[in-house]
């Protein structure tokens, strides 16, 4: 009777598989983890039926699972559920700015806005604040990347979320000054009415809650959420 | 196309015999080759409704397993489903150290329980109808 030896993957092998997930375009150390786990289990799977096979000939067969495009497709859809995570977290914040005791703050930013605006130089109050928080924006925005940088250095891994917090604000801010030139439609003359100063003082409170959450708040509690979003990230 | 567009096709007084043949043959490596991604979340939550936890190429085998090779998740689908799950909050992760290398596991939340429940009349209901149009004699005795 004879035993049968079961190959199993080396810790070379392991730390290969790592390699092999980074040049197929899984940057990010949550999802290669994922992917090598899989990999492994699925060459010592082939190994039982075809023990003659060497590591590389079951690895590429491994992956020849995964189709044509690769992991590519399993990165698109981690993106997208990765941002719906960050959109949760997000809303999570602001909802704390709509109930007691934050809400006294949003009111006064709110009523701050709308009692500018009815002064008859809503032009020139709106120029102001965009001008502020753009070029604020544009500050945390250096400042985060900067710090995204270092984290990686120290650690040698990258996280998807934390690229997200790191990375989305400045995203935002550039949306911000790509409506820059739409400001010229506010007239005085359309914030006559008071349903649109109300709209306009909500939206530009809303738009101030919004930048302070994603350039702020959110980088602040970074290491709070990518330990919450990935047991393995204090491993 | 979906399944049920074929399955409308296959009463006989309908359709010729030889055309009939052809389309059950399509389904059947449909059925094989392609999971719809409806039944592919049901399918996942049933699983981890049976298991305390899993991890996604366990989840791969089992269903070889239990269909013996008739059903195979693809790879590039498995892990998105599992994925959006997560962002919903209908399962949770953990990860252990199991050999040489970092095991993610996944389990249903209390949401993902309740979901599962749903998920699955869901799916007991779309059977009910799909024997009714396939079998029409059956399903009035």
């Amino acid at each position: 009777m004879y035993d049968i030896i079961n190959m199993t993957i080396s810790q070379e092998q392991i730390q290969d598989l790592y390699a092999f997930t980074r040049q197929h375009f899984v940057e990010h150390y949550d999802l290669q983890t994922e992917l090598v786990d899989h990999l492994a289990n699925d060459i010592e799977t082939i190994w039982v039926e075809q023990p003659s096979l060497s590591y590389l000939e079951a690895r590429d067969k491994a992956f020849k699972k995964f189709g044509i495009f690769g992991f590519m497709d399993v990165v698109s859809q981690r993106q997208k559920a990765m941002g719906k995570r960050y959109n949760m977290y997000l809303w999570q914040e602001f909802k704390k700015w709509v109930t007691f005791p934050k809400l006294l703050i949003t009111l006064t930013i709110y009523f701050g806005f709308y009692t500018m605006l009815s002064f008859g130089i809503a032009f020139y109050v709106l120029v102001g604040t965009y001008s502020i928080i753009a070029i604020w924006s544009i500050y945390k925005s250096i400042q985060l990347n900067r710090q995204f940088k270092l984290r990686k250095k120290k650690s040698n891994k990258k996280w998807m979320l934390e690229e997200i917090i790191f990375k989305q604000a400045g995203v935002s801010g550039l949306l911000l000054m790509s409506q820059f030139p739409s400001l010229h439609q506010f007239s005085d003359m359309m914030l006559s009415s008071n349903s649109m100063l109300s709209l306009v003082s909500l939206c530009a409170t809303l738009f101030v809650l919004w930048m302070y959450i994603s350039f702020e708040l959110l980088p602040n509690k970074a290491e709070d959420l990518l330990n919450e979003t990935y047991p393995e990230f204090s491993l | 196309m979906k399944l049920a567009h074929f399955v409308i096709f296959l009463d006989e007084n309908l359709l010729p015999n030889s055309f009939m043949h052809k389309n059950i043959m399509y389904i059947w490596s449909m059925a094989n080759s392609k999971l719809y991604k409806g039944s592919l979340v049901t399918i996942i939550l049933k699983l981890l409704n049976e298991s305390d936890k899993m991890y996604g190429y366990e989840i791969t085998q089992k269903v070889k397993e239990l269909t013996k090779g008739e059903l195979k998740i693809t790879e590039g689908a498995l892990y998105p489903a599992l994925h959006k799950l997560e962002a919903e909050g209908l399962l949770e992760v953990e990860v252990k150290k199991v050999d040489n290398r970092l095991r993610k596991y996944y389990k249903l939340t209390e949401k993902g329980s309740k979901e599962t429940v749903s998920k699955l009349h869901e799916l007991q209901e779309y059977i009910k109808t799909m024997q009714v149009l396939v079998n029409p004699k059956l399903s009035l005795e």
